[in-house]
């Protein structure tokens, strides 16, 4: 589903000719098959991040290349990521980023609008979605109107609206309170277990890595080691 | 994305600001107004410049004269043939002017006229016909009125104008018989002695000119008269007229079936070495004059515009920068810049064109008042009525349609730059809550 070939990156910080070159990412190769839930964990700055936003195309490298679902995606154009994004990735975030002027359904359908669905096909796919999450009765709340678990809940719907085979998830617990990290984790099991549908999850969290089929460790923005469910669990 | 979804995104979009979009709109409005209103002004003075030469005449009329010389038969033949030219009138003018009704007199243009070509030409009668004998005549239509006694003298000037009006012929002119005073004469310079008169008829009265205050004091007489009373007048004078001047004529027009067909005919009369004079050429000369003052006016109205238009360029900044966060979410999830930036365009456009709609009927409206207004504030202030016919201000359709060009132009324009510095929102940025 993904692979990642001796992918590098560096930050440039100051103004352009007397720029601070920072080096984040090393040499990174990471292969992730389809079905599988990968989690990518390590201390802040260590760069989990950036191959998150590498993979997403929110950022791009010159040096290596990223291959997702048998599409070199290494030097597309932002034009050519924005429709990428739409209809193969899915995305959660560590603050759900859900729209706040829109409501749970607005923002639910907003994929599909950019899409160009019709809008009865929307009201539909959108009820469905938000059934799916457990959120039916608010369909007409505002973020501002749901809770933390809520809103995550939302920010699913919307990543699961157009039925993308990859989601990927920075931190997708990091605002949320054990009892919705719960719910959260199985959820994404029985995504993966009943669609098939691969993540690949940014986490510093040994509860979200220990649903991962395997678990990659980057230190320092090299990715050191990679180690199975069955090591991880051990 | 589609169009429905684009209109349904910014109409939310501007009602979370309304009092901002709605004071833009309001600027966008008077830049609007404010440009048509100063150019209707120029196309007022146009209209009513292109009615006054108008009115004087026909719009297929062409005058035509020889570089050297009179215009004789031959040369009205010629003409004739001239492709496009549909009648060629030819007139001689009179220097006998005095006929008379009992005690009532008329000092008027008399004129010999080629009868079949001036009713081809367009000239109709109120009452009667055109002249069969030799000494019927057709008169103007206010012939009546200029037919009046001696007023007596010593009258002042507004005392004279008072009683002119009742010292005018009060009855019906057609069929009466008056007498053609035959001497060149005037009410300045009276004839000595007894002077030869000819009995003429009243068959026709000429119709009322079509703008009110033109006066047809004319007197149509036949060729047959004319040559009479010329050899009469030439026993009294014999250097009044001469031989060549009297086989030439005064005043030669040629009229085309349609206007459009002017200017080719004008050309190819120009090619028999003839000098023409119509009033599309006048209005030619004249329409590039005032093209230059309209485009004047246009540009310094366009200036009201291109200030309302900052306004737009603040609104649509505030509106990007207020959205990044918005923008940042749209485009990590699949929004492409183009769309981004049609969104944004279609804010701007929609503030203008709110702004062109309620600015052209802001300017109709006051240019209807204006038009009403101003002739009664004359009237009240300068005791005067202002001419008629007389606007301030005239909207064409072509206006309209320059002024919704410019400000919508200017509009887009300046909802330009804020488009495309929405779709350069970082995404990172923007998810990181940085811009």
């Amino acid at each position: 589903m993904i692979s990642v070939s001796n992918l590098s990156y560096a930050f440039k910080i100051g103004k352009k000719g007397k720029e601070n070159i920072i080096p984040v990412l090393h040499d990174v190769n990471l292969q992730v098959a389809e079905g599988e839930i990968v989690a990518v964990v390590g201390r802040s700055g260590s760069g989990k991040s950036t191959l998150l936003n590498l993979i997403s195309g929110f950022i791009q490298s010159e040096v290596g290349s990223i291959t997702i679902n048998g599409t070199d995606v290494s030097k597309f154009s932002e034009s050519k990521w924005a429709e990428f994004r739409l209809n193969h990735l899915g995305f959660i975030f560590q603050s759900f980023q859900l729209i706040p002027s829109m409501s749970a359904f607005e923002n639910v359908e907003l994929p599909l609008v950019l899409k160009g669905v019709s809008v009865t096909e929307r009201k539909k796919k959108a009820e469905e979605m938000l059934k799916r999450v457990g959120l039916e009765s608010f369909q007409h709340h505002y973020p501002g109107e749901l809770s933390g678990g809520q809103q995550q809940r939302v920010s699913i719907a919307r990543a699961l609206i157009l039925n993308p085979p990859l989601i990927l998830a920075d931190e997708p617990t990091g605002s949320l309170d054990s009892e919705n990290e719960k719910q959260l984790l199985s959820f994404v099991k029985e995504l993966n277990e009943k669609y098939g549908i691969t993540f690949l999850m940014i986490t510093h969290d040994h509860e979200v890595a220990s649903i991962a089929h395997r678990k990659v460790e980057i230190i320092d923005g090299y990715l050191r080691e990679e180690k199975t469910l069955h090591e991880v669990q051990r | 994305m589609k169009f429905k979804d684009k209109h349904r995104f910014v109409r939310s979009n501007m009602k979370k600001n309304r009092t901002r979009v709605w004071m833009t709109i309001l600027a966008s409005t008077i830049g609007c107004a404010f440009l048509i209103m100063l150019a209707s002004i120029g196309f007022a003075i146009h209209k009513t410049a292109v009615n006054d030469v108008m009115s004087f005449r026909m719009v297929n009329e062409i005058q035509v004269v020889k570089e050297n010389g009179r215009m004789t038969e031959k040369d009205v033949k010629k003409l004739e043939q001239v492709k496009g030219v549909k009648t060629v009138t030819r007139k001689k003018y009179v220097p006998a002017n005095q006929l008379s009704l009992g005690e009532y007199h008329n000092f008027a243009d008399v004129m010999s006229a080629h009868v079949p070509s001036e009713e081809k030409a367009g000239f109709e009668l109120e009452k009667g016909r055109m002249p069969k004998a030799k000494n019927e005549i057709v008169v103007g239509y206010h012939f009546a009125e200029e037919l009046r006694k001696d007023l007596p003298e010593g009258l002042s000037e507004e005392e004279t104008q008072k009683k002119m009006k009742e010292f005018s012929y009060k009855g019906d002119l057609l069929n009466e018989t008056l007498k053609y005073h035959l001497t060149t004469a005037g009410p300045e310079n009276k004839a000595e002695g007894p002077v030869k008169t000819v009995d003429v008829k009243i068959v026709g009265i000429g119709k009322k000119p079509t703008r009110e205050w033109a006066r047809d004091n004319s007197v149509f007489i036949t060729e047959e008269l004319y040559h009479e009373v010329i050899s009469v007048l030439r026993k009294q004078d014999p250097k009044i007229i001469s031989d060549n001047e009297l086989k030439s004529y005064g005043e030669v027009k040629a009229f085309t079936a349609t206007a459009e067909d002017v200017k080719e005919v004008t050309d190819r009369i120009e090619k028999l070495e003839y000098m023409t004079y119509s009033i599309i050429k006048e209005l030619k000369e004249m329409n590039v004059y005032f093209t230059l003052f309209k485009a004047g006016l246009i540009f310094i109205g366009a200036i009201a515009v291109l200030i309302a238009s900052i306004g737009i360029f603040n609104t649509m900044t505030m509106a990007v920068t207020e959205r990044s966060q918005d923008i940042g979410i749209m485009k990590a999830i699949g929004a492409t810049p183009k769309t981004i930036k049609r969104i944004f365009l279609l804010e701007s456009a929609y503030i203008g064109l709110w702004g062109v709609g309620l600015g052209t009927i802001l300017a109709y409206i006051t240019s209807y008042g204006v038009n009403f207004v101003l002739p009664i504030i004359i009237e009240q202030f300068v005791n005067e009525k202002p001419p008629e016919g007389f606007m301030l201000s005239y909207i064409p359709w072509s206006l309209t349609l320059i002024a919704v060009t410019i400000c919508m132009g200017v509009t887009l324009l300046s909802g330009w730059r804020p488009a495309a510095k929405a779709t350069t929102v970082d995404v990172l940025k923007a998810l990181r809550r940085d811009v």
